[in-house]
Formats: C-alpha cells, sequence, structure tokens
C-alpha cells in the first residue's frame, strides 16, 4: 500500500518546515513493488516489498546539502535535517545557481496508474507463468527470468510552494527459454498488467530458442553488418547516459557532446529524444524538483543538441533546465530515463531480407562503456539468441560473440530503423525505460567469441 | 528506532500455518556518508539512513518474502503474513523439494572493529583531507578534473529464525580515493589512487584513510595522468602479461568469485546476471588453472568489507578453497543450494539490507600469494606488459570470454619495465587464462581490496565484498 497524497506532501511539509534554510526541497517516494522471479520453470525468489523514503535538499548560502531517511518519526526527521544542514555549511556555493525551482507551471497529462496493476496479487502472477512453464515442458523447453509489477506514490515539493503527486504503476516480464544449449529472450513493460503477457512472451522466447536449432555457424572477427534488437540498444543507452547525457559527463569532458553541441557527430538517421509525455511509453508528469516534464531531442538527426540536467547543473553549464532530475543531490545532475529512439519505414523481417551476410543480434551481455569514452567505444557480448544472415535467409546460430564498437561509428553508419518500437525495462530505472526500434547497422566489430573450456 | 527481539520473534510466531516449514526476520539500519571533493568544491555531500525489516518464509516447496521500512508493530505483523501469502503463491509453481542443510541455532553478538568511528570525524576534517590530496593534482591546464571521496558506512543487523537462532552484527566501513582527468584534445585520460570508483573499501574507521595517505600520493596521479595523454598506445598480439594485485582482484572477482556462485551454476541467476562455464559435475575433477593457482573464499579475515561472523542463513562464516592447486573444488553455497551438490552450507548468503532476499554472495575471494618477489618476477620475463587499475570490465553470460581495460600499462623488455603505454586492453577465455598462470608474487604483493559495489538479484542489490591478490604473470595473454 503506498502513501495517498495528504500524507506525502504533509511528510514534505514537515522537512521543509524542519529544514530552516534559505531554500529547500524534497521528494518522498512510496513503494510497493512485487517481484517474481523464476528459473528452471519454477518460482524461486518472490518478494514483495513496501517501502517509503524521503530525501531532503537544503539551500545556504547557494551551498547544497542532501540526507535521505526512511523513518519519519520527528527525532528522525531532525537528525537528518541536521545532517543536511551541516553538509550544506561545509559545501562551496554552486557556481551559477539560480536558486531552487519557483515556476509553478502547470504539469502536462501524464496517465502512469493503473488500478488493477497495482491490484494484482502473487498467486494471479504464478498462475500466469505456471502456464507458460506448463507450455515449454510439452517441448522440453525450461525458463528463466522475472515478472514484476509495482505502484508507487511520488511526491516532492519546494520552500517556494512547489506541490508535485502523482501516482504511477509498471508490470514487466522476462522470458528466458532454455532449449538445452540455445536460449531465446523477450521482454515488455509497460505501465499496465494487462498488456504483460508471459505467454506471448514465452512463445516469442521460445521461437528465438529454437530458431535454426540443429544449424550452428562459426564467424571470423572483423565488421559484419548487424541488426540489432530493442533490448540490445537499452543496453548500449544504460551507458550512454552515463558516459555522454548527464550533466556531470557533459561537466568533466568525458562526454562526446563536450564541444560538439549543434555539430554533426552521428548520421541523419539517429535521433534520440528523453520523453516522458508519450502515452505510449511510459508516461511520467514531473521530476523531483518538481519541473514540468517535456519531451527533450538529445541528438537530432545526427546533431547533439543538450545534455539531460538537473536545475543546478543547467544554470551551472548555462542550459535551459531539462527536468531530468530523479534523484535530489545525484552527483550525475541529470539522467534521460525515458529514452525514445525513432524509428523509420522498415521491418526485422525486411531488415534480414536485405542482408548478403550479417548478424542479427537479440540481446547484449555486460556491456562496458568507459574503455574510451571520448569515441564512445564500449565492449560486450551478445547472448540468448545470436544468427548468422546470408543471402537474407536465417541459416545458423552463432555462438556468443564478444564486440568492441565505438558508438560514435555506429550511430553514423545506420542502414535502417523499423517501424515497430518496443519498451525495455532497465534495472535502475523505476521511472521509466526505453523505446527502440529494430536497427541495423553497417560494419560492427566483432573481436572474438564464448568459447567452451578446453581439456586440460 | 530499532525493534526490540521480542518483536521480531513475535512475527515469527504469527506464521502459524502448518505449510511453513522455516522462517526467518532480520532487521537492519544501514547508515552511509559520503563527501566528493571536485575542482576544489565540495561536488557531493549526502547522508543515508536506511531501516527495515524483511521476512522470509518456506511454505511447502516455495519461498516467500517481504519487506517494509514502515518499523511498527503491526506493519512488522504485515510483512510476515504477506511473506506467508507470497510463499503459497511460489509453491503453485514449485515441481522440486526444497532442501535446507542443518545447521545449530546460534545465539550471538559480532561487530567489527575501528578504532576511530568514521561517523564521529567531522565533515570539516574529510573535506579538509581531501581538498588537500586534490589541491596537489591541479595547476596543469591539462587536468581537467581532480576529485576525491571518501564514504562512511555502517549497517547495524538483527536476525532471528524459527529454529532458534538470534544474531546482532555490526560492520563499521570507510573507503577513499582519488582521481585525476586529463585531457588534450580528443585524447581523455584517467588515472585514480588506489582504485577507481571510490577507491578502497575496508571495515576500519578513519584510520584507513590515515594510512591510505592520499595526499602523498596526489601528484604521481597527476603526472601519470598527464604522461598517459602522450604515451603510446598498448600494442595489440599476443604477450606475457604481468597483472598487478588491484586489476587482478577483479579478474578474481568476474571469473572465479561469479563463476563458483552456486546460484548461477544451478541457473537461478540466468535472467539477469547469466550462468556458469563451473558445472557441479567438474567439482573435483575440472582443470580451472595452473597448479600454482589457489583461490579461497574466506569470510573471517579481520578489517575486510567481505568478513561477518554469521551470514544471511544463520551460518557461521567460514574458510574453504574454491580452487585448490589449480583444480576446482568448490562453490560459494547456502541452506538451499549445498544439499543439491551433497554438501552442507558454506555460509555466503547475503542481501544488502533486510528489504531484499538473501542470496549467494562473494566473501573474501582471494588468490593466495607465491613465493617469487614481484621484482624477481618482472625481471625474470623478457618481453612483456605490466598492467594495473582497472578501466573497464566486460564478460559473458557463462563467465568464459572476457574483456578487461586498465589505466595504465608499461612495456616490460629483457626484465626492465620501459615505456609507458595507454589504453591496454587484454582478452581471454576464464580456463585458459588461469592455466598459463606461470609466476605468482609473493605475500608483498598481496593486498586485499574491498569492492562494495558488486551487483546481483532483481532488484538489484548491491553487496560489499573483498578479493586479496598479489600481482602475478600469465603466458600468451591476447591485448588490444
Amino acid at each position: 500500500m503506498t502513501h495517498g497524497e495528504h500524507d506525502s506532501i504533509r511528510i514534505i511539509e514537515r522537512a521543509l518546515e524542519a529544514a530552516r534554510a534559505d531554500e529547500a526541497d524534497a521528494s518522498f517516494i512510496s513503494l510497493d513493488q512485487n517481484i517474481s522471479r523464476f528459473a528452471n520453470s519454477e518460482i524461486h525468489q518472490n518478494m514483495s516489498e513496501e517501502s517509503a523514503w524521503l530525501t531532503l535538499r537544503v539551500v545556504m548560502n547557494d551551498a547544497i546539502g542532501v540526507a535521505t531517511t526512511t523513518s519519519f518519526e520527528e527525532d528522525d526527521l531532525a537528525h537528518a535535517t541536521e545532517i543536511a544542514r551541516q553538509s550544506a555549511r561545509h559545501a562551496n556555493p554552486v557556481r551559477g545557481f539560480a536558486g531552487l525551482y519557483k515556476e509553478n507551471e502547470p504539469l502536462p497529462p501524464a496517465p502512469a496508474f493503473d488500478e488493477a496493476t497495482a491490484a494484482i496479487s502473487p498467486a494471479e502472477k504464478a498462475l500466469a507463468l505456471r502456464s507458460m512453464f506448463e507450455r515449454g515442458r510439452r517441448d522440453d523447453i525450461q525458463f528463466a527470468g522475472a515478472f514484476s509489477t509495482g505502484a508507487a506514490s511520488i511526491a516532492c515539493g519546494n520552500s517556494h510552494g512547489i506541490r508535485r503527486f502523482t501516482r504511477s504503476t509498471h508490470a514487466e516480464a522476462t522470458a528466458i527459454a532454455i532449449a538445452h544449449d540455445a536460449s531465446g529472450y523477450a521482454t515488455a513493460r509497460s505501465r499496465r498488467a494487462a498488456e504483460i503477457d508471459p505467454a506471448a512472451l514465452g512463445e516469442e522466447a521460445i521461437l528465438k530458442a529454437t530458431l535454426a536449432r540443429n544449424a550452428t555457424e562459426d564467424i571470423t572477427p572483423g565488421a559484419w553488418d548487424v541488426i540489432l534488437e530493442p533490448p540490445a540498444l537499452a543496453e548500449v543507452f544504460e551507458w550512454m547516459n552515463m558516459i555522454a547525457f548527464s550533466g556531470q559527463s557533459f561537466e568533466d569532458g568525458s562526454s562526446i557532446f563536450v564541444g560538439n553541441i549543434g555539430n554533426r557527430v552521428f548520421g541523419d538517421a539517429f535521433t534520440l529524444t528523453d520523453d516522458s509525455l508519450d502515452p505510449e511509453f511510459l508516461p511520467f508528469p514531473f521530476d523531483m524538483e518538481g519541473l514540468p516534464r517535456r519531451p527533450v531531442t538529445l541528438i537530432e538527426n545526427g546533431i547533439p543538441r543538450t545534455p539531460v540536467l538537473d536545475k543546478s547543473w543547467a544554470d551551472r553549464l548555462g542550459f535551459a533546465p531539462t527536468a531530468n532530475c530523479w534523484f535530489l543531490g545525484s552527483s550525475e545532475h541529470g539522467a534521460a530515463f525515458h529514452l525514445s529512439m525513432a524509428g523509420g519505414s522498415s521491418t526485422r523481417e525486411e531488415m534480414i531480407a536485405s542482408t548478403k551476410l550479417g548478424i542479427w543480434v537479440t540481446r547484449f551481455n555486460y556491456v562496458n562503456g568507459l574503455l574510451e569514452p571520448r569515441t564512445a567505444l564500449m565492449t560486450g557480448t551478445t547472448r540468448d539468441g545470436t544468427f548468422l544472415i546470408r543471402d537474407g535467409k536465417v541459416v545458423a546460430r552463432l555462438p556468443n560473440l564478444r564486440w568492441t564498437q565505438s558508438m560514435v561509428e555506429a550511430f553514423s553508419n545506420i542502414e535502417s530503423l523499423s517501424r515497430e518500437r518496443r519498451i525495455v525495462g532497465t534495472w535502475y530505472n523505476m521511472f521509466g525505460g526505453t523505446l527502440a526500434p529494430v536497427v541495423k547497422i553497417r560494419g560492427w566489430n566483432f573481436t572474438g567469441k564464448q568459447e567452451g573450456p578446453a581439456p586440460a | 528506532m530499532r525493534p526490540p527481539r521480542h518483536q521480531l520473534e513475535d512475527a515469527l510466531r504469527s506464521l502459524r500455518n502448518s505449510a511453513i516449514r522455516y522462517a526467518d526476520i532480520r532487521f537492519t539500519c544501514s547508515e552511509q556518508q559520503h563527501v566528493k571533493i571536485r575542482n576544489g568544491e565540495v561536488d557531493h555531500l549526502s547522508s543515508t539512513t536506511d531501516r527495515a525489516v524483511g521476512v522470509r518464509v518456506l511454505s511447502g516447496n516455495g519461498w516467500g518474502f517481504a519487506a517494509t521500512s514502515d518499523l511498527s508493530e503491526p506493519s512488522i505483523l504485515r510483512a510476515a503474513k504477506r511473506a506467508a501469502e507470497v510463499a503459497a503463491a511460489s509453491h503453485l509453481t514449485a515441481t522440486r523439494p526444497v532442501i535446507l542443510s542443518d545447521i545449530e541455532p546460534h545465539v550471538a553478538s559480532w561487530s567489527s572493529e575501528f578504532r576511530t568511528d568514521p561517523f564521529a570525524v567531522d565533515i570539516a576534517t574529510k573535506i579538509d583531507h581531501l581538498m588537500n590530496a586534490t589541491e596537489r593534482m591541479r595547476g596543469d591546464a591539462r587536468i581537467h578534473q581532480a576529485s576525491g571521496e571518501i564514504s562512511c558506512y555502517r549497517q547495524e543487523k538483527h536476525f532471528a529464525s524459527t529454529e532458534g537462532s538470534f544474531i546482532e552484527q555490526t560492520t563499521t566501513q570507510m573507503g577513499g580515493g582519488i582521481e585525476a582527468v586529463a585531457i588534450d584534445g580528443s585524447e581523455f585520460q584517467r588515472r585514480t589512487y588506489p582504485n577507481p570508483f571510490g577507491g578502497d573499501f575496508q571495515a576500519e574507521g578513519w584510520e584507513f584513510i590515515e594510512r591510505l595517505d592520499m595526499p602523498a600520493k596526489a601528484e604521481t596521479i597527476r603526472d601519470e595522468a598527464l604522461a598517459l595523454l602522450s604515451a603510446p598506445k598498448a600494442p595489440v598480439g599476443r604477450f606475457d602479461l604481468i597483472v598487478g594485485s588491484a586489476q587482478l582482484a577483479l579478474q578474481v572477482h568476474e571469473s572465479c568469485g561469479h563463476p563458483t556462485e552456486l546460484d548461477r551454476a544451478m541457473g537461478l541467476e540466468i535472467s539477469l546476471a547469466g550462468g556458469s562455464f563451473l558445472q557441479p559435475a567438474m567439482l573435483g575433477t575440472f582443470r580451472y588453472g595452473s597448479p600454482i593457482v589457489n583461490i579461497v573464499a574466506d569470510a573471517t579475515i579481520e578489517g575486510s568489507i567481505g568478513s561477518f561472523a554469521f551470514d544471511d542463513d544463520g551460518v557461521p562464516a567460514q574458510r574453504f578453497h574454491l580452487v585448490e592447486k589449480g583444480m576446482f573444488t568448490g562453490y560459494l553455497t547456502g541452506r538451499d543450494t549445498a544439499p543439491a551438490i551433497g554438501r552442507a552450507s558454506n555460509g555466503t548468503v547475503r542481501a544488502e539490507s533486510a528489504s531484499r532476499i538473501p542470496i549467494i554472495r562473494m566473501t573474501n575471494i582471494n588468490l593466495e600469494p607465491g613465493d617469487v618477489p614481484l621484482e624477481q618476477l618482472i625481471a625474470d620475463t623478457r618481453r612483456g606488459i605490466l598492467v594495473e587499475t582497472n578501466k573497464s570490465w566486460s564478460i559473458d553470460d557463462l563467465r568464459l570470454n572476457f574483456q578487461f581495460g586498465c589505466e595504465v600499462a608499461w612495456e616490460i623488455e629483457d626484465g626492465r619495465i620501459g615505456r609507458m603505454l595507454r589504453n591496454p586492453l587484454y582478452t581471454g577465455s576464464t580456463p585458459d587464462f588461469w592455466r598459463s598462470c606461470d609466476a605468482i608474487a609473493d605475500r608483498n604483493s598481496w593486498q586485499i581490496w574491498g569492492l562494495p559495489n558488486c551487483g546481483k538479484g532483481d532488484p538489484m542489490q548491491t553487496m560489499r565484498v573483498a578479493h586479496g591478490a598479489p600481482a602475478a604473470r600469465f603466458r600468451n595473454v591476447e591485448m588490444g
């Protein structure tokens, strides 16, 4: 059970009253999340969490201090407030900081709550999963994955009278079908549990796990045309968020955006927006500083337009605020939690048919984007369905492959984009996810493969 | 606020359903403080206090878990009831019996040691210490960022089970590090001390920060970051590779720690982190590394952040081999997984806090030192590369194919350290790599490194683990 609007705002107001600072703001989130994890076609971890936390930020002489607590008794609130005040007293003024948000503009419509999703029971989810498991057993297929649902109430406010409150829900399922030594993957995320169909995801994963089951080939490392599905792109964007899009990466000079705002860096076909107002994505109306959300174009036809920023870093770096503060006091100073990559006019099937020799990738594993941040050089491996395409047809399964690739180069070599886009959840982001098409890219650099241990 | 013992035990007693075979309850209070200085300013100063109670129930063959941050008695009782409902739902899909390895109940209390309480050191002292270190890295226009950070952590944990255990544990930890970022045109280089991502972490007090002596290392870090800007790029090809202690600690983490987690080997983590190439049938018969490779899990090391007295199953902390004389001999296990390989739990189940399900986690996973002084190891290398300090890491879903990037490398020619090299990458397959280990440096280069950010589970749990490692040499490793 999450806190209602009256309770949430009351807790924020108590914190603001206790702050006794030049300015103060606070966010209060209460969460009811329920995650059923499964493996070997049975639920092995099943959890339900009701938690709530308050983050208070005080501003004294333009210096900021932050404290977070999960206890809202008078003493605990006073203790958190004192810690935040003490921190602010020791901090330096934030250069260029023009103060907390004051304008109180109306919020855009962003319906984020679904009653049925908030009410779904553990038994309902278990029964839906049991049907999927039974379907798999008919073909000797085991499932692993997770089915998550949750509700949250999110409130924020500040000493300038800003008060925001909304409720949101989410539902997400991932299914990995394991057919002996081959696997396939499918995932979906929505504000509404009714739109998440474990059975359909199970079928999609089975298709991937059994495709070209008896035809395996190997490849030589090198540059290959590649077709990437949305879960693969979501992994890449997770790192782009850290090394290229955040206010902090812009200020510390590691972002490819530095010196390139308004210049062509990527290909024409690459447009990336942070959009939490799209009703077909994962709507959310405001950020934790209380600014109304609006679509923010990060990259427009290959040209970087702005990093995503909290207000203090927008002021400091001289950008217009983008309403991307998701954690008060975050040292990232902005994160894009609703990344929406523009699609095109193609279909995945047309991309496969148009490929003379290429590789089709379902998802990536363990991507790392810290190799050379200024070119967004990343490495990772493929998993849960990597296929060889020859003369327009899927002809074989490939082992999981290692790749090392500059994303500046990759997103300059987009050949086609699908019209259909899909939502992928990301583990670090309770507010949104990634909405991406299938993308065909020329010359992706594969450098190795997963090989079983040789006899000693 | 702490719920009293009787309140935790009352919640367990409220679980009267005859299908319930086992239950436990944990309370945690986790406190963190983080101070970061960047370019002469306080960049980040925050404190977090997180309290939670979590109840875990085994009903039939289904596990259920429920947690709350509301520590009132009615809320704790509701969590217990919800955990039972969730366990009953899990049982609907169960196809195999859940067997728990036997343990004795324990009533005990334990705290990690420290000399100076990290939370008692005032913020001004922490800021001054970091300012002193970071100012020494500034001054050259190419140094784009000079930063330093100090973190304090304390977790108090109470555990009670239906088998009669009641265990109180408190760990106090401290971490810190500095970083210089140098930029020249399109070249971007980062150098850190003693490790990236917040530095090194130990279960100690402020004395650890004093021992790190970051101000004394600052100028070296600055100079190396600047030198990397114009250093030649590390070569591509096959080389004999000497891996420094801090980087080898991460290699142990990724290529031995994770694949020896029995839950991964049993497929229980496939949906997120993946599985393991080390399967139970390989226990005792698989050559993981060369005969000089010995890797132990040891949760009993004093002063390390991977240490504790009891895990979150209530099993005492232990020391045991994962790899002995190069052979794969052990897994990290918990009470509900160990029976699958015919063994008893070796006590490695932990949760980030009481709001998360306990799962198998690394403790202190250590590569045992060899008997060669590092200087001699270098002198015995005709043509090779020495790499130090992790920059990037990636490994496949079975923990076989890996690629690591390091902050810095040096050429070794005829037994001598030569030119500095930038952007070194090395890659390989786990057993091939460890089988190629032909020399391990002695205890003088052995150091235990605290890693406070090991991610696993859903929802993601960040666990504090550690790794002891010396430097070691690996033959014919692929670079680039």
